[in-house]
Order: structure tokens, then sequence, then C-alpha cells
């Protein structure tokens, strides 16, 4: 076990140097130049160049890259161009904001998905199945943006019970300790707060959870299928247990290895929904974040954002790995 | 599973119709995947007839007046003359969709092609060579999937700037990985099979085995894949398109671009926002059900089966 950990710990050296390389010739390949866009377009030659000397572009570009390395390796990712502040500063504001929406649409696409795909498989054929077949179909073919305006024009403009835009109620103040707001209101000890805060989060948790919840749903569906045949169950069966047993030790067990790497697997899409998601309900995470950086050209943020995303998505990625080693016998035993 | 069970798929499994012509008898049995094609085959008739099919200009030219079509609360819903209703300029948003079904296709196509062509080359130098180059690729896969794909094509855009080439270069760029992967993983099932081993017995080069053998046996998986990627492509073009990064010029009757604004008028116009958003969702459910339907056809494990 520990040298399947290590070997995977390993792997992540060359994705991280990978990744720094990436990030660093992206922002080289980018049409307007460092000194450009922090100068702006009518910079004088004489000031781009004393610039250049300062940020020290004018070194060979493995100079360059060894100084980036080490900058960001001192958790230093560099200054915003609109707001001066360093994008650290920034990123932990925001950073809060997506994995509180994340880990709640998560939460909502297990709490929902895993149930939804065991009972269908139960009753395979019947119109259970093929109701939620259907629906898990039509969860994986709706792009989110519009699933997301779609709630936001049933639940808010049509029968206005939740409010859709930002993360907390402008009345309501309350310090922020952590800018994880849910985490913030119980440290305030302020009901309302908290009330207030999930209000906000439930829409567009339910918008970026329904398609992870599509696609566990599926995978349950098939994995139970799977598993349902198999000797052992019937082996339980024959000896006489009883069937909710046999479901939840034989069948729900074993089939959690796929559910588990598929949820796993939703990191990513997540994360890349989530951008989409914050965007059409003004949340302010890293989405909106990275979307008004695109907009504005602010160039730091880009860099240090993607990085950032990117070295989160690798380390769940990795955890996910891990525990499923951790689940699966097999795994483990070579 | 009994031995006269056993023998009798055997049997069929040793039936003298070929994959190819097995999947698709299945594939015409399959509800899911004959709704798939009517579906893309309406798509692709409106790309292809978009011109006899729209009443109208989608950029609204050749009409005087436009903003005053609208009137003044934005915007007149769906009406016998104009069927999907006016957008906030004034222009027949039916005849947007219609011409919208052009690029949607058309950039989903093209990005299929350029992450599947890429990606396939890759795959298959991989899966075939093995050792230090197979590492070496699949380390660089590695890296380009630890960055969420939307991110990478936003990234990509921002290098190569805003425009319907630029787009399909991103989100094809997104997809090559996972063609790699996918192409390399079943060359290396195929690659250890005895008319492989029998083929290079008797002198066979190299690539007359890679092209010859190996790839025909392992490409099922890569047209699964293919097909939905059809489907992921429209989402994410569509994606781009919403987040403003669609092509340079905002009259660009795309998908993705059409909904951007409606957000705003949710209140008094919400068919600006789900028109579209319905007709991407018929498009990529179309993409969907066919990809199921070549899974179960060209999955041996159902071969021999209804």
């Amino acid at each position: 076990m520990l040298r399947f950990v290590i070997r995977r710990l390993l792997l992540l050296f060359p994705i991280l140097v990978g990744l720094s390389i990436l990030v660093f010739l992206w922002v080289r390949a980018l049409p307007a130049s460092p000194a450009v866009s922090l100068l702006g377009e009518r910079a004088t030659p004489e000031s781009v160049a004393r610039i250049e000397r300062q940020y020290g572009l004018d070194k060979p570009i493995y100079v360059q890259y060894w100084r980036y390395v080490k900058t960001v390796a001192e958790g230093d990712l560099g200054t915003t161009i609109r707001s001066r502040r360093p994008v650290t500063d920034e990123l932990k504001e925001r950073f809060p904001a997506t994995i509180e929406l994340t880990v709640a649409a998560l939460i909502f696409a297990t709490v929902f998905g895993i149930p939804l795909g065991f009972v269908a498989a139960k009753r395979y054929g019947t119109w259970v199945d093929h109701a939620s077949l259907v629906t898990s179909l039509i969860g994986i073919s709706i792009p989110v943006f519009f699933l997301a305006i779609l709630l936001k024009y049933v639940f808010a403009v049509k029968l206005g019970l939740l409010p859709t835009v930002g993360r907390i109620s402008v009345l309501i103040d309350i310090p922020h300790p952590t800018n994880f707001y849910l985490v913030d209101a119980i440290l305030a000890g302020d009901p309302e707060a908290f009330w207030d805060v999930s209000k906000h989060l439930i829409l567009p948790a339910i918008a970026l959870g329904s398609i992870p919840l599509a696609i566990i749903a599926r995978i349950t569906r098939a994995a139970v299928l799977d598993v349902q045949n198999e000797d052992y169950v019937r082996t339980a069966r024959a000896k006489g247990l009883p069937p909710r047993q046999v479901d939840i030790r034989h069948i729900f067990r074993n089939a959690l290895l796929p559910i588990t790497t598929i949820i796993g697997l939703q990191t990513g899409l997540l994360l890349s929904g989530a951008v989409l998601t914050e965007t059409i309900f003004a949340f302010p995470g890293m989405g909106t974040w990275l979307v008004e950086a695109i907009r504005q050209r602010d160039y730091p943020i880009l860099q240090g954002g993607i990085l950032f995303v990117s070295l989160v998505f690798v380390t769940v990625n990795l955890v996910v790995d891990i525990s499923y080693a951790l689940i699966n016998p097999r795994i483990r035993v070579s | 599973m009994s031995i006269a069970q056993a023998e009798a798929q055997e049997i069929q499994l040793e039936a003298p119709s070929g994959l190819w012509s097995e999947a698709w008898r299945r594939l015409r049995r399959n509800p899911g995947a004959i709704a798939g094609f009517v579906l893309v085959g309406i798509f692709l008739c409106l790309a292809i007839f978009a011109p006899i099919i729209a009443p109208e200009d989608p950029r609204g030219a050749g009409v005087d007046d436009l903003l005053n079509r609208r009137g003044p609360v934005c915007c007149p819903g769906p009406s016998p003359e104009h069927l999907f209703g006016l957008d906030e300029q004034g222009r027949d948003v039916f005849s947007r969709v219609v011409y919208g079904a052009r690029y949607s296709l058309a950039i989903g196509l093209v990005s299929v092609a350029v992450g599947l062509s890429v990606g396939l080359f890759f795959g298959a130098l991989a899966g075939y060579f093995g050792g230090w180059v197979d590492s070496l690729i699949m380390r660089a896969t590695d890296i380009m999937l630890s960055i969420p794909g939307l991110l990478l094509a936003i990234g990509l855009v921002a290098v190569l700037g805003q425009g319907i080439w630029q787009i399909m270069i991103a989100v094809g760029v997104t997809q090559i990985p996972i063609f790699a992967r996918l192409l390399r993983g079943s060359i290396l099932a195929t690659r250890e099979a005895d008319y492989v081993l029998a083929a290079r017995s008797i002198g066979v080069p190299g690539r007359a085995i890679l092209g010859a053998h190996i790839i025909p046996n392992s490409i099922s998986p890569v047209i699964v894949q293919g097909t939905l990627a059809m489907a992921t492509a429209i989402i994410d073009v569509a994606a781009l398109g919403f987040l403003g990064l669609g092509p340079q010029d905002p009259a660009t009757p795309e998908w993705g671009t059409m909904l951007t604004e409606t957000t705003r008028y949710l209140q008094t116009a919400p068919h600006l926002a789900l028109i579209p958003g319905t007709v991407i969702v018929i498009s990529v459910l179309g993409f969907n059900l066919i990809g199921d339907g070549l899974r179960e056809a060209l999955d041996p494990r159902f071969r021999g089966r209804a």
C-alpha cells in the first residue's frame, strides 16, 4: 500500500513540472506582453524596456522559468493588474466560495444519484428504470449554464422562492474570518445568516450537481446490474440472508468501487461547471473571478488562477486514486 | 451459464456476419439510437438547407427598422409571423436558430476531427511502440488532463484570439488526451493478439501491422467516443460562446452566444433563453443517443444478443 502511495506521489512530480512549464509558456504566448499589460497600450518603448529589465524579462527563457518556479514556490502568484493586490489575497476570498459550491453540488449529486441508480437497477426494465434512464440521459445532454438559467427562471423569476445573486444578502453583516460563509455564520453564531447563506447556495448547487447526479446514477445502475449476477450474491441469497442485507452488504458494497471512481472523476467537470454556474448566479467564486479576468485581460489572475485550480484538481485526483486503492483490495495487493 | 448455453453462444460468435454488419443490424433495432439518428438528421438538414428554411437573414440585415420592430419592451415572443419571436436586436430568432445549426455542427465536427486525428496519432505511437515513447506521451496527456477542460479551452482562446477557427482548435485540443489514451489502451489489448503475432512472424513490417491489424481492431471504442465527443464539443463550444469567448462578431448566430445576454430578459422575454438552450439540449441528446447505441452495438459482450 505504502509503495503504491509513493509511486503515485512520484508520478505527481512530472505533472507539476509540466504544468508549470505549460502555464509559464502560456503567458509568453499571449498576444499582449506582460510589460504592455502592466503599462497599458500607450506605453513608450523605453518604459517597456525598463519594466522588462525590472521583471527580468530580458533574461534567457530558462532563467525566467526558474525565477517563476521560485516565486510560485514561495507562494507568490504576482499582483493583479486591476486592483494591484496580490493574486493570492484575492484567491483567498474566491476559492472558499467555489469549494462551498462544489462540495454542496457533490453532496446533492451523491445523495440523490446513488439511490436513483440503485432503485433503477433493482427495478430493471420497469417504468422506474426507464424513467431514471431518460432522466440521466437528459442530465448528461443539458449544458450546465442552460440548466442554471432554467432553474433561475423557474425558482427565482416565476416562483420567487430563492435568491439568485451572490452568496449572502446585503443586509446581513457577519465577519468573514474563513471566507467559507457557512462556517463564518456558525462562528458568528448567527442562525439567520446561516439560513441566508444556505438559501443562496441551493440553486447554484443544484445546477452544478445535476449533471454529476445523472452520471453517478447511470454508473450506479450499471454497477449494481453487474454485481447482482455474481456468484457470491446468489450464494448469499441461497443461504437465506434477508434481501435487505444482501442488497447492502453484498451488492452495494461491491458496486461502490466503480461509483467512487466516477465520483472522483466529477471534480474536473465540477470545476469547469463552477465557472459557468457562478457566472449565471453572480456567485463571487473562482469562476466569476477568472471570467472577469479574461474580459479585462488581467493575465496575472489567469496565470495564477489556472495554475491553482489545476493543482487542486491534481491533488483531488491523487486523493481519489489513493482512497480507491484503500477500498479495492485487488489494487492494494499488487 | 450452462454448458449448452455456452456452446450456443460460441456458435453464434462464429456466425459469418462481420462485426460491422451485425453492429448495424443491432443498431437499427435500438429505438434510442433511431431517435438519435432522427434528431441528428434534422439538425443536419437545418444546417445544410439553412438559407431555404430560414425566413430572414440571421444577422437581421435587409430588414428596415430592426429596433423598432421589437417594440419598447424586449421582446415579442412567438407569433405566427415569427415562430420563435424576436430577439433584443429585433432579429428573427427562428432564423438565427436555423443558421446556428451550421455553426454548432461545423465547429463540433472540426474540433472532434482535430482531437480525434491528433489524439489517434499519439495514441497509436504510444500503444504500438511502448517504452519511453509511451511514457512520454502518457505523461503529456496527464498534464493536459490536469487542467479542467473548460479552463484549458479558455486559456487557448486567450492565446489564439477569438474566432471560429480558434474555438475549433481550442475545443479540439481538450479532446486530444482522451482519444490518445483510449486508442492506446485499446491497442495494448490488441497488440498481444495471436493474429498480430502471426503477422509479425511472417515478416509483415511494423507499420503495416499497425495499419492493417491493430488499428482496425482497436477502433470501435474510438468510434463510440467520437460520437459522444460531438455531444461534448457542442456543449463546450456553446459554453465558450456563452462566456463571450465565441465568434468575434457578436451578430454570429451561434447558439451559446445567443444565450449570453438573455439572463437579463428572463422576466419579460424568457423565450430568448429557452429556445436556443432547448435546441442545444436536443442536438446534444441526439449524439448521445447514437453514441450509446453504438457502444451497445459494438460491444462484443452484447454480441449475439437481440
